[in-house]
């Protein structure tokens, strides 16, 4: 590594930001501790092409910060340095492994940011990474350089970013984005009929695979439909079907879960008109210090490249994201890392309509590869084509469109913290609202976050129960309701200006949707 | 490199491109990670060795000040009778510099209050010239438990009784406290809020806790975090870590930062530093700026030696005190003609050449009046009286001392006549004028003739028995009942409650409707009223957490950018909040956690409608400082 000679040139070194407004670094605590190594930390530097100087400044700050916050608060440290112009959101990843992102703050703009929602980017990047990449220590311990991990990060990451582009752009989620909770999935609500359909279908395929467990994920357009894996990983999972493999997300190029995708800004147009267009170009990822040579040494795969997926005659997607088997031309299956098990696994997904069903298939049930795999999925199909094709269609039947979920006179987002999952107003309906409701909500949604991280801090054993309503200048009611694990937020723009009248609407809200979760009797 | 030498580079904001970015490329690191290498190897050594300093640190934290003003009778206080007299008789403390040889004249005084650190023996130099001064008293031994009695014990900090002074001296210790301590110390790391004022360059100048000098590796430390940020065009305002929020504030030379995880919001913990910052002018006046553009590395300690109680007694007053978020004042509750009586005497004396009278009863503004066209900042006359009142020499003689209102003028000096009355009713008389000793002194006599001839400061001593606005009292008829309602302020009540009453307290405090406390904030006054405290907040913990309950409140109402917005409605487990904003007033209401939604409105609307009856007794009309 040749950075060392790097290090005499050192120019501006400041805080400042680009003008795309954003700054995203992964380091690593244990690296680069001595003098002139101090470049072997950065893993991970967006955009590339800062000069190192200015990515080390970012990181000395954050460094001395995480070191500085530790003497107060040992078991957590840095998770957010506010200043006047800029937001720096800390996670740490993994252990003294460190992501910092930060973002610049314009008032007159759409650029302010809820610290949360922000972390929670930063959190579904990892945990997408470790899924197909396994943890980025681990990679360390392979290829101790660095290498290795960062040529894998860098594009990755950016793959993930692009879904975020709008032009030469970084749209985060801002505070347009306050009724929606990433790192929770949506789920479809079906019909008790259609219930035991899919239970029916969900044991064939269990039964598929004889001793070896197999396990799946059904969703239904964006929706999850039912799932046998465990809540972490299911997260993952449907975040990346919903990313890069349901229908709308093959059709567009972009999820339309991601948060560009439906109408909640002005951007939205370019949004989708970029979205293809617009991959980095080179340099804004591969790091310099990675002569050709030395980027070739590893072969990356990049699981969240856009139009890479396509759908075979069988109906099971196929990709040369993995490449090709050695010594052949048949793709080679994607493997995925599960959280719970620890286990690595094949991962198959077939689309009938608007059904997507990923099956998961450990590796060591697999003898012969892709010859064995293909015989799996031959089975698959043979037992479960018919059962997938009745519940498409009975799930297409009773499904109410994209406005199933509005409630009229409401906007709103539920979100079950115990089951990792939420549901959400349409973004259509949710874009209809003033700039001044989303602001106060906004805000409220901080001020129920700090609430919360504070009562998980205190851990006084139970969990934080909060009702707030507030009536905003505009005269909106803006409400958060937080009871038993479970978050509802609701906007109420034309409502009367009683706060009975609003905690009513909340009642009737939660009587009829939420079976009576948040009803005070 | 040397930190000193960053940071004087980091405050000129250097056009020239090439330094700052060797400084800073070793800023970071060097100096970001040095300071705290060392730190967190201090930390490894103090945890390895210390198990029983952190253990004994866990109860008895308090963010908490227990100690209020320094209610100590020491020996050394007596001896200066004289001494504000001859002080401002030296006159014209107009330069910084001249303050800290004022300062080092008078010094007698401020060492005494200075005896009041009860831990530190003279052999610290942490206030540097004042150490033969400090006395030591007894009460040095096993400050965490004192702190833990404290927190525990006492019912009510700014002692009510008349006899005040003595019982505080037996519970809560004045000053500074757990000056052995520095950021080695686990127990140190573990107090709950941290207050730091340092100079531009890292230099220490004031700490809550810890001794001043013993911190400057990490004072520093916060000076490096700051000019980093600086540095990079930007300015940083708080830190987020776990329960932790570190906040800083740059006021040119002067940075202020808290470190507390005391849940309290940043905009609330802004606004103390803010008030930190004003106590500082208001003792020094913003010149000591210049003493920093002649030297960037110059020493504040000396100019505020002795001092620590006055800040104390601040840091204290953020959890007692709603003025320190609410930015209004409030006044002890008179009959009407009482509080005329003591205006118009005022007013008489304004006339003749005093800025701003002011006759107190603690932190209760009895009348104020101001020449024409001055207006007095709410948070001026909270940091007046917070001076006054912990300074111990001010209680026992008349005294004459330079003091700058920071939202009057930041750079001037006024003059302040205090003399107290009885222990806790006090006039403080202000003027432009350094040698006016002597004729405010015969204003003083003048005004305390008429106020003894009227029955004045009877009456305030008997209202202080009484009491404010009790919500067992709110009226439950809706309609006003102008001739009864107002008696139970301005007459005495029956000596304690009957049982027929207690039975009605219960009703009030308990059940559906149980209002426990109120807020009402005048607007166009800048006052406020405050009810006492019912049985369910009887003790001084339970009493912060709601004044931190009304605090997050209001900063949440008054959100900038958004705000302020019109109503609040709020429900833990602690409370049911109702706030509701308007042109007029604010009020801040607290009910049972039970409380229902309907009644407690409806309460709301029987408070706004009661203390509309009573306003001629508990706010100070027709004076509005903003309004002459």
């Amino acid at each position: 590594m040749n950075w060392r000679g790097e290090m005499g040139l050192s120019t501006a070194a400041s805080v400042n930001t680009t003008p795309e407004g954003v700054q995203f670094c992964i380091f690593d605590l244990r690296r680069g501790q001595q003098e002139g190594q101090e470049l072997d930390k950065i893993l991970f530097f967006y955009p590339a092409d800062l000069p190192f100087s200015t990515q080390l400044s970012v990181i000395g700050l954050s460094e001395g910060l995480i070191t500085f916050t530790r003497i107060f608060s040992p078991e957590a440290a840095c998770e957010v340095i506010e200043a006047e112009r800029h937001s720096h959101v800390f996670f740490e990843a993994e252990p003294d492994i460190w992501m910092v992102m930060v973002v610049e703050k314009k008032k007159e703009s759409e650029a302010i940011w809820r610290i949360d929602a922000l972390r929670k980017v930063l959190m579904e990047v990892h945990s997408l990474f470790v899924m197909f990449h396994g943890s980025i220590r681990a990679l360390l311990e392979k290829e101790p350089g660095g290498g290795l991990a960062r040529s894998h990060l860098y594009p990755f990451i950016k793959d993930y970013l692009s879904d975020f582009l709008v032009g030469k752009k970084l749209l985060l989620p801002s505070f347009r984005d306050s009724l929606k909770e990433r790192g929770t999935v949506q789920m479809l609500t079906v019909s008790r009929e259609a219930a035991i359909e899919v239970q029916s279908l969900v044991k064939v395929i269990e039964s598929c695979t004889g001793n070896a467990p197999c396990y799946s994920l059904i969703l239904f357009q964006d929706l999850l439909v039912s799932t046998t894996l465990s809540p972490e990983d299911t997260i993952n999972l449907f975040t990346y079907a919903v990313l890069r493999l349901t229908p709308r997300a093959l059709s567009s190029g972009v999820s339309s879960w991601s948060y560009l995708a439906k109408g909640t800004s002005p951007h939205m147009a370019t949004a989708f008109m970029m979205a293809h267009s617009g991959p980095f170009p080179e340099q804004f990822y591969v790091p310099r210090d990675t002569s050709p040579a030395g980027d070739n040494r590893f072969r990356v795969t990049r699981p969240l490249r856009h139009d890479k997926w396509s759908k075979g005659k069988d109906g099971f997607f196929v990709t040369d994201i993995w490449g090709m088997e050695a010594g052949t031309s048949v793709p080679a299956t994607p493997t995925v890392l599960l959280r719970q098990t620890e286990e690595r696994m094949y991962l198959c997904a077939h689309q009938h309509k608007n059904l997507t069903v990923i099956f998961l298939l450990p590796l060591s049930s697999i003898l012969n590869r892709e010859q064995g795999i293909s015989v799996m999925k031959q089975q698959l199909l043979e037992n479960a084509a018919l059962k997938i094709s009745k519940v498409e269609e009975k799930l297409s039947k009773g499904w109410g469109g994209e406005n199933a979920y509005h409630v009229g006179g409401y906007r709103y987002l539920l979100v079950d913290g115990d089951r990792n999952v939420s549901r959400t107003s349409p973004p259509g309906k949710v874009a209809t609202l003033t700039k001044e409701s989303l602001l106060a909500l906004n805000k409220l949604r901080e001020e129920v976050d700090l609430d919360k991280s504070r009562a998980q801090w205190d851990n006084a054993g139970h969990e934080k129960e909060l009702e707030v309503s507030i009536r905003a200048k505009n005269n909106a009611w803006v409400i958060a309701r937080v009871t038993r694990g479970k978050e509802l937020y609701i906007v109420l723009e034309k409502a009367n200006e009683t706060l009975l009248y609003a905690s009513d609407a909340v009642e009737k809200f939660s009587n009829r949707y939420c079976d009576g979760a948040f009803s005070l009797d | 490199m040397s930190l000193d030498s960053t940071s004087s580079t980091s405050a000129d904001d250097s056009p020239d491109p090439a330094s700052p970015e060797s400084v800073e490329s070793q800023l970071g690191s060097v100096a970001l990670s040095e300071p705290v290498a060392e730190l967190a190897s201090a930390a490894n050594q103090v945890a390895r060795n210390g198990v029983g300093f952190a253990t004994a640190s866990e109860g008895g934290d308090d963010d908490e000040e227990d100690a209020d003003m320094g209610g100590e009778e020491g020996p050394v206080g007596r001896a200066e009778e004289e001494v504000w007299a001859d002080y401002g008789g030296v006159g014209g403390l107009a330069a910084a510099e001249e303050v800290g040889e004022g300062l080092g004249g008078g010094g007698v005084v401020w060492g005494r209050t200075n005896s009041e650190l009860e831990v530190d023996e003279p052999a610290s130099p942490s206030s540097s010239g004042y150490a033969g001064e400090r006395g030591s008293s007894g009460a040095s031994s096993g400050e965490l438990e004192i702190g833990e009695v404290v927190e525990d014990e006492i019912q009510e900090p700014r002692s009510d009784g008349v006899d005040g002074v003595l019982d505080s001296q037996a519970s809560w210790v004045p000053g500074k406290r757990h000056v052995d301590e520095d950021d080695a110390s686990v127990s140190w790391r573990k107090r709950k809020k941290h207050f730091f004022i340092l100079s531009h360059s890292g230099k220490p100048i004031y700490s809550r806790y810890g001794d001043e000098h013993k911190l400057a590796g990490f004072s520093a430390t916060l000076q490096a975090i700051i000019s980093f940020v600086e540095n990079g065009g930007d300015r940083v305002k708080f830190v987020r870590a776990g329960k932790h929020q570190v906040v800083f504030l740059v006021k040119g030379p002067i940075y202020l930062v808290c470190i507390s995880c005391t849940e309290e919001p940043y905009d609330s913990l802004r606004g103390q530093l803010e008030l930190m910052y004003g106590q500082m002018i208001l003792i020094l006046t913003k010149s000591v700026n210049r003493c920093f553009e002649k030297n960037p590395k110059f020493d504040m300690t000396p100019l505020l030696g002795g001092t620590d109680v006055v800040f104390s007694a601040l840091i204290h007053s953020f959890s007692c005190n709603p003025a320190t978020f609410l930015h209004a004042y409030t006044c002890l509750p008179l009959a009407l003609a009482t509080r005329q009586a003591a205006v118009a005497i005022l007013q008489d004396v304004a006339d003749s050449g005093v800025l701003f009278a002011i006759l107190m009863c603690k932190h209760k503004v009895v009348s104020l009046v101001g020449a024409q066209k001055a207006s007095l900042h709410p948070d001026d006359m909270l940091l007046l009286a917070n001076f006054v009142m912990s300074s111990e020499s001010f209680r026992t003689s008349e005294s004459f001392s330079p003091i700058c209102l920071p939202r009057y003028n930041p750079m001037a000096f006024l003059y302040a006549y205090v003399h107290y009355f009885d222990v806790d009713t006090y006039l403080m008389l202000l003027t432009t004028s350094s040698d006016a000793f002597y004729h405010l002194k015969d204003c003083r006599m003048r005004i305390e003739m008429v106020l003894l001839k009227s029955n004045v400061l009877s009456e305030i001593q008997r209202s202080l028995l009484d009491g404010g606005m009790h919500v067992e009292d709110l009226p439950v008829d809706p309609l006003p009942r102008s001739s009864s309602l107002p008696s139970h302020l301005s007459q005495p009540k029956p000596p304690t409650d009957s049982p027929e009453r207690f039975r009605e307290t219960c009703d009030w405090i308990a059940g559906p409707a149980g209002l426990w406390h109120f807020i009402y904030r005048s607007v166009f006054l800048d006052q406020y009223v405050s009810s006492e405290f019912p049985a369910p907040i009887s003790s001084p913990r339970q009493q912060k957490r709601l004044y931190r309950a009304y605090q997050k409140l209001y900063a949440s109402m008054h959100e900038k950018g958004i705000g302020p917005h019109k109503t609040q409605f709020r429900r833990d487990e602690n409370y049911v909040l109702l706030c509701w904003v308007t042109q007029d007033f604010e009020l801040y209401a607290a009910f049972d956690p039970l409380a229902d939604k309907a009644l407690a409105i409806k309460t709301c609307n029987r408070v706004c409608q009661w203390v509309k009856d009573v306003e001629n007794e508990i706010f100070l009309l027709g004076a509005s400082p903003f309004s002459w």
